[in-house]
């Protein structure tokens, strides 16, 4: 390791807690969709079979007696279960809250009067991806927009949270003044969330169709972060090119100043996931996030989920990740915004190099800027 | 009905002990949430209804070394906090 560059980095110790906070579960495999960029679909790790209720239920059971506190229901469209209800009374039972990822076609007064009768839900997260069918429709499908804004009313009416999520895409990236305000100041939401289409999944067969270029991302960060301007931070992110957008920024200014490093950067940092929460699959096999399908730790109700979330050798392996230099690899090679990265997902790492312990290229503000970008 | 001054956890209320015997309690009708130490943890699982504060300080005497004069002030308002914020009820008791 260069010498300027070790004086920047230090790595932090980690520790982990006894059971996780919280389980992101695909209760289904099945959707009433078919997105263009869907994550979920076309994926090979991925085994396409639903679970019955029973085996859900006895597992919740297992939650409880370990104290977690909250569980994220996705698919597949997780409305498409016949057995739902008797799903969320086993959640309630064992002293959970839950949360759902859903394209909100398929959430009618029933449920929703349910969901809300609970008290326990969080939020429903409805995906929106235009202002109009045409935009939204392009990579959902036909009357998948007017489904979901049917589902938004449907929960608003019913006083349940909901939280829209907005997958930037090449169709899309040329909307996002029109959605922020059908969302913001027609729809009357709060706020809501931003990503954008990754290479994973379906999305690997349509890439070309439906992931922005340099010059759509450096367009959708330049919108975006005017838009949060504008609208005073009713626009957030996790990930895609508002986070890009912001992080880049710093990353910058950093670099220009010589800057000591972030705290997390110049390591593989850019996931925490594996210390607070984890996941299981549709078919039951339990593995440390969606975006790591292939890590398979075990079965629910065959194995302890304890015994895998303390001792899991691929999830401490995961954990530990955080202690890998991005020095050491020839992508990173001589660049100056080493002290200042994270490598971020490794989901994507995984996806695109075929390595977790690999910085995600996608993330790679040099490549970015190397392609055409530019800061913004 | 009187209310005792026998506190009694919140059935409803999740003990989620996490990092050595430090505790986060969870109330999931509310998602409130409070962080607890080790002694704080003692004092939720010995609240039963059926002790009050001072038995419950003198079983922490017993089972924690150097407790402080102040114990019983202290174990008194962490248990009026959780009280106020739900996680805690009195045992009511039949005339």
């Amino acid at each position: 390791m260069p010498e300027e560059l070790k004086d920047k980095i230090e790595p932090t110790a980690s520790r982990v807690m006894r059971t996780p906070r919280s389980l992101d579960i695909e209760i289904t495999s099945r959707c009433n969709l078919r997105c263009r960029y869907c994550y979920f679909f076309n994926n090979p790790a991925m085994v396409y079979r639903d679970l019955p209720t029973d085996e859900w239920l006895t597992f919740f059971d297992e939650l409880g007696s370990l104290g977690v506190m909250r569980v994220t229901l996705a698919g597949g469209e997780p409305f498409i279960r016949e057995d739902l209800p008797v799903l969320l009374e086993g959640i309630v039972r064992n002293r959970m809250r839950f949360s759902f990822l859903s394209n909100g076609a398929l959430i009618g007064d029933e449920i929703a009067a349910f969901i809300a009768r609970t008290g326990r839900c969080e939020y429903v997260q409805v995906s929106v991806d235009g202002s109009c069918a045409e935009v939204h429709d392009s990579c959902r499908g036909q009357g998948s927009f007017d489904g979901a804004i049917c589902g938004i009313r449907t929960l608003q009416r019913h006083r349940i949270s909901v939280a829209v999520r907005v997958t930037i895409h090449r169709n899309n990236v040329h909307d996002l003044e029109n959605i922020a305000h059908f969302l913001l100041d027609e729809l009357g939401l709060p706020n809501f969330g931003t990503n954008s289409a990754g290479y994973m999944g379906t999305c690997r067969v349509n890439a070309d169709d439906v992931l922005l270029n340099t010059e759509e991302r450096k367009e959708a960060m330049a919108t975006l972060l005017r838009l949060t301007a504008k609208y005073d931070g009713r626009i957030s992110a996790n990930a895609g090119p508002l986070t890009d957008g912001r992080m880049w920024r710093r990353m910058e200014e950093a670099r220009a100043q010589n800057a000591p490093a972030f705290h997390n950067g110049g390591r593989l940092t850019g996931c925490g996931c594996p210390s607070n929460k984890i996941s299981v699959r549709a078919d039951g096999v339990i593995v440390p996030c969606n975006m790591l399908a292939h890590v398979e730790l075990g079965r629910i109700n065959h194995d302890s989920l304890a015994e895998i979330w303390q001792n899991s050798p691929a999830l401490n392996q995961l954990r530990n990740r955080h202690t890998i230099p991005l020095t050491g690899f020839e992508f990173c090679a001589g660049c100056a915004y080493i002290p200042y990265c994270t490598g971020n997902c490794p989901g994507l790492a995984y996806t695109l190099t075929g390595t977790v312990d690999h910085p995600s290229p996608d993330a790679c503000l040099r490549r970015f800027l190397e392609e055409g970008g530019a800061i913004v | 009905m009187n209310q005792t001054d026998r506190p009694i956890a919140n059935p409803i209320v999740v003990l989620r002990e996490e990092f050595d015997d430090w505790a986060v309690l969870f109330n999931p009708d509310t998602a409130d949430a409070v962080g607890t130490n080790p002694v704080g943890v003692a004092v939720w699982k010995l609240m039963n209804g059926k002790r009050s504060i001072e038995d419950i300080v003198l079983e922490i005497k017993n089972s924690f070394e150097d407790t402080p004069d102040a114990a019983f002030k202290e174990i008194a308002a962490f248990v009026n906090t959780l009280a106020e914020n739900g996680f805690v009820g009195l045992e009511v008791e039949s005339k």
